[in-house]
């Protein structure tokens, strides 16, 4: 490490790299992973579009919207990603940051050469996606690419991240780098975040536009004008609509997403198609959001066994330490989407009379009973040294302190097992629902997209939980076992087992 | 001069004559003709015909490990003091043996692989509904035994891993209420493995399974030729002006053995077939000399590995499963001790397994599309996605030991 560096952590406030890293940090993870997340959802749309016959017009133009945000995203993610570096890493954490590229330096290299690629094809496709409607194999496949990109630079940041966690003897060689034990399980976690992350974001952006389209129409019907998407549908009998599709979709449009200004207006006023629209995009991104979510709980208590085999005080520090309520915060934000996500499915499906809408109202209760099981404290007590201390490790019978369900293992893996299993019922029975054409477009009160804008704000708070989590779980070090925080004194001059050290 | 002699001596025989005459006086006591013909010449759905081939490369890859087992079967002693040394002579001395046990391990693993994939096609085309069901469960039944084959295998050649996989698998029983510790012990002959525990795995790697499993072969057969092969909706789909017209003209035009019986008029025959000789016949054969062709390469090239001889008493050696196993191994690594794990081995995989092989009676919809059927894909992919997830993590497991 050269001389030049710091030796010692610069100083800091609760402002300066308390706070500030926070929110930088936090900023870059929550843009990066709507990057990756929204070109993933933008190819699926490109291709269902593509596949089938007659087209897609929401899929279309839902495609060019999120290539468009990715590039506008970007542009500030980049500078925010740089500032993050070149603030957080090197002014405050330098010898850390030194010795990190030393060790990962092939990583740091092939994350700086597919962010070279991103910007070459993310522009072609921002600055030529109608230029390029003629040739829409070819834009797939530069969709494809750019996702390509995207997942091959997080791969080499997860290397990066889950090296701090469980370095797997130090500096040993690059392939036991690389292969760490969470890179694998970390890789799987964010991988199917960002999807759901994305699809959170959708879902926000398409309430919010669709709030601000209903209220220009219910201004307009105020105004005795008439409002033909909105106004009720009559009474259907469940089997008329189960044997036909009473408001068919977009009509059959043509490919160019340029061409659909005309298909509105010959069709539908702006308005009313704008609320059509934008109900099916928020629905869209709520599907993706819950359905890639319900993977997590599983994926995550992986990763925790990952943490637990290689990094004990880490894991006893989130399960049993200071941060075991901040971990139950996070059960409980991941119950609340669960939970947010079955209500909103469950209005919709009422609003169209849906068979078994009934369902995901007894879902929806089932999931407020086993979030509020999981998140109850295993000890009344800040911490398990604490009820240690005062003797009280003990069931709740006897006297002591412990969970009426028992101890951290059966209740809150059993109130998991459950989380998952409902929100997979929940969205099967959704999807089902859509699948026989019973949930029809623009029927969701306006009062629905309050519960989408609850979901984005979850699955935000979610990520900054997670987070604060994983970035303290490691403390006092920087590099778990081997750099410390404080002074960033490397404390193992040892040989690990695997023969290295981070010398 | 001496060859006209020998024709004045030997007339000609008529042997093209003499062999019809001999066929004919078979073929009046078997009726070998009619089977070949309606074996042969039976319809099947005309798209798609490359995804269907993957049932016959299944059957022809069971009959590649019924001929290599064979030939193993002359060498191989099932017994704690010869089974080692015997497959190292094989492995070590024997004209073509490593070539022959590569062969029966490399068909082996692509066996599983093949199997799967008819599987995953018949899940997503449907073909499982009715009155296909008992198709299904046969087929699931089959794929079991299969696995079942593969675990009692891996146990035969009494080196480290197959004695640490007979402890392992064998020890599984044991959390099984109740009744567990007598299955164990029913298995290993005793409380620990040992000498009967191999002659009684070998005993059902011999005859127990395959018994099982060419009766299973010869119902599912049946049912296959019975029901004919449904293939995928694409096969039914109309594409006139009046569907229901169309689909009567396609009953009343379809060969034998359509149309399907007791199913939707829609589903009863495919809108074009081809006969399964040669169109269909041709494509499985292409696809199941592919597959044996690239056993047979692999089989010379990796091999077959054998560790040391076992060593119950060994403190350095790390037992891991076969990749086909991982998933299972990395379950019970993941899943809590007592008291739950009684609950993931028994609860959950035996549910799963329950599941997978009572599908068509859980799936009661009319449904064959893919994208009509979430209710069934949903839950599909999330278990497919499991047991690839699990899969990766016990590789990273076995890493990073």
């Amino acid at each position: 490490v050269t001389a030049q560096i710091p030796q010692t952590a610069v100083g800091g406030s609760l402002l300066s790299n308390g706070l500030l890293v926070a929110i930088v940090v936090l900023l870059h993870i929550q843009i990066a992973a709507y990057l990756i997340g929204s070109t993933t959802l933008a190819a699926i749309s490109e291709a269902v579009s593509m596949v089938r016959r007659h087209g897609d017009e929401r899929h279309d133009r839902l495609a060019h919207g999120l290539v468009q945000s990715s590039a506008y995203v970007f542009g500030f993610g980049s500078a925010v990603a740089i500032f993050f570096v070149m603030l957080a890493l090197l002014v405050y954490w330098g010898k850390f940051f030194v010795a990190l590229q030393q060790i990962t330096f092939p990583t740091f290299f092939l994350e700086a050469v597919a962010f070279a690629v991103e910007i070459a094809l993310l522009y072609t496709l921002y600055a030529n996606w109608q230029r390029l409607a003629r040739y829409r194999r070819a834009r797939l496949g530069l969709l494809i690419l750019l996702n390509l990109t995207y997942w091959w630079q997080m791969f080499f940041i997860d290397v990066v991240a889950s090296f701090m966690l469980t370095p797997n003897g130090g500096d040993v060689d690059i392939l036991s780098q690389f292969l760490n034990p969470t890179q694998l399980p970390l890789t799987v976690h964010r991988t199917i975040g960002n999807v759901a992350w994305a699809g959170a974001v959708i879902a926000f952006a398409g309430a919010v536009r669709y709030l601000g389209v209903t209220r220009r129409l219910e201004r307009a019907v105020r105004g005795d004008q008439p409002a033909p998407a909105l106004a009720p549908h009559p009474p259907m009998a469940p089997s008329r609509m189960q044997s036909e599709r009473p408001l068919p979709a977009f009509p059959a449009a043509p490919r160019t997403v340029g061409a659909m200004a005309a298909t509105e207006t010959a069709t539908e006023p702006r308005e009313a198609y704008e609320a059509r629209y934008w109900d099916w995009v928020a629905q869209w991104g709520a599907v993706w959001a819950i359905g890639l979510t319900i993977f997590q709980p599983w994926v995550g208590y992986s990763y925790a066994k990952e943490i637990q085999l290689h990094a004990y005080p880490a894991w006893s520090l989130m399960m049993f330490g200071d941060l075991s309520n901040v971990f139950l915060l996070q059960i409980g934000l991941l119950g609340i989407i669960f939970t947010l996500g079955s209500v909103y499915f469950w209005r919709r499906m009422k609003a169209s009379r849906a068979s078994n809408y009934r369902r995901q109202g007894i879902i929806a209760v089932l999931l407020v009973v086993v979030t509020v099981w999981a998140v109850q404290p295993a000890w009344f007590a800040p911490t398990y040294a604490d009820t240690l201390a005062a003797g009280l490790a003990k069931p709740w019978w006897e006297g002591g302190l412990l969970n009426p369900f028992g101890n951290f293992i059966p209740y809150k893996v059993g109130a998991l097992t459950a989380m998952f299993l409902l929100g997979l019922w929940s969205l099967t029975s959704y999807m089902r629902a859509v699948s026989r054409d019973q949930v029809l477009p623009a029927r969701t009160g306006r009062r629905s997209q309050w519960l989408l804008l609850g979901l984005g704000v979850s699955v935000s708070a979610m990520m900054m939980v997670m987070g604060v989590i994983r970035e303290h779980a490691r403390q006092p070090y920087l590099i778990n076992g081997e750099l410390t925080i404080s002074n960033q004194q490397i404390t193992n001059n040892q040989a690990s087992p695997k023969g290295g050290s981070i010398r | 001069m001496i060859r006209s002699t020998l024709r004045f001596l030997m007339p000609k025989p008529n042997l093209k004559g003499r062999l019809r005459s001999a066929y004919s006086w078979f073929d009046e006591r078997t009726g070998a003709t009619e089977l070949l013909h309606k074996g042969l010449y039976e319809a099947v759905p005309r798209r798609g015909g490359w995804a269907y081939t993957l049932g016959s490369a299944t059957l022809a890859l069971i009959l590649l490990q019924l001929f290599s087992g064979i030939f193993l079967l002359l060498d191989y002693v099932p017994s704690v003091e010869e089974a080692w040394p015997s497959l190292h002579f094989l492995q070590t001395q024997d004209a073509f043996g490593a070539w022959v046990r590569g062969l029966h391990l490399w068909g082996a693993y692509t066996l599983i692989l093949i199997i799967g994939l008819h599987g995953l096609r018949t899940f997503l085309s449907a073909s499982y509904k009715r009155p296909r069901e008992l198709n299904w469960v046969t087929g699931a039944i089959l794929f079991l035994l299969v696995l079942g084959l593969a675990i009692t295998g891996a146990m035969l050649p009494w080196d480290d891993a197959a004695y640490w996989t007979t402890t392992v698998v064998t020890n599984i029983l044991h959390y099984f209420p109740v009744i567990g510790d007598g299955l164990r012990t029913l298995w290993r002959g005793g409380s620990f493995v040992g000498p009967i525990t191999l002659t009684r795995t070998f005993a059902i790697h011999i005859w127990v399974l395959p018994f099982l499993l060419f009766s299973f072969i010869g119902v599912h057969l049946y049912l296959l030729r019975r029901h004919g092969e449904f293939g995928a909706w694409i096969n039914y789909n109309t594409s006139s002006d009046d569907p229901e017209r169309e689909i009567a003209e396609r009953i009343r035009a379809v060969e034998p053995p359509y149309p399907t019986k007791r199913i939707e008029k829609r589903y009863a025959a495919p809108s074009e077939t081809v006969n399964f000789f040669p169109d269909q016949l041709a494509k499985d054969t292409a696809v199941s000399v592919l597959l044996i062709a690239v056993i047979f390469v692999m089989g010379r090239l990796a091999g077959a590995p054998l560790d040391e001889a076992a060593n119950p008493a060994t403190l350095t050696y790390v037992p891991a499963p076969e990749w086909f196993y991982l998933p299972l191994d990395q379950f019970l690594v993941l899943t809590p001790q007592f008291p739950l794990i009684a609950v993931g081995i028994f609860v959950i995989v035996v549910a799963g397994g329950l599941a997978f092989t009572l599908l068509p009676f859980l799936d009661r919809s009319h449904e064959r599309r893919p994208t009509r059927r979430p209710e069934v894909l949903v839950p599909a992919l999330f278990m497919i996605f499991t047991v690839i997830f699990l899969a990766m993590l016990g590789v990273n497991r076995l890493y990073n030991l």
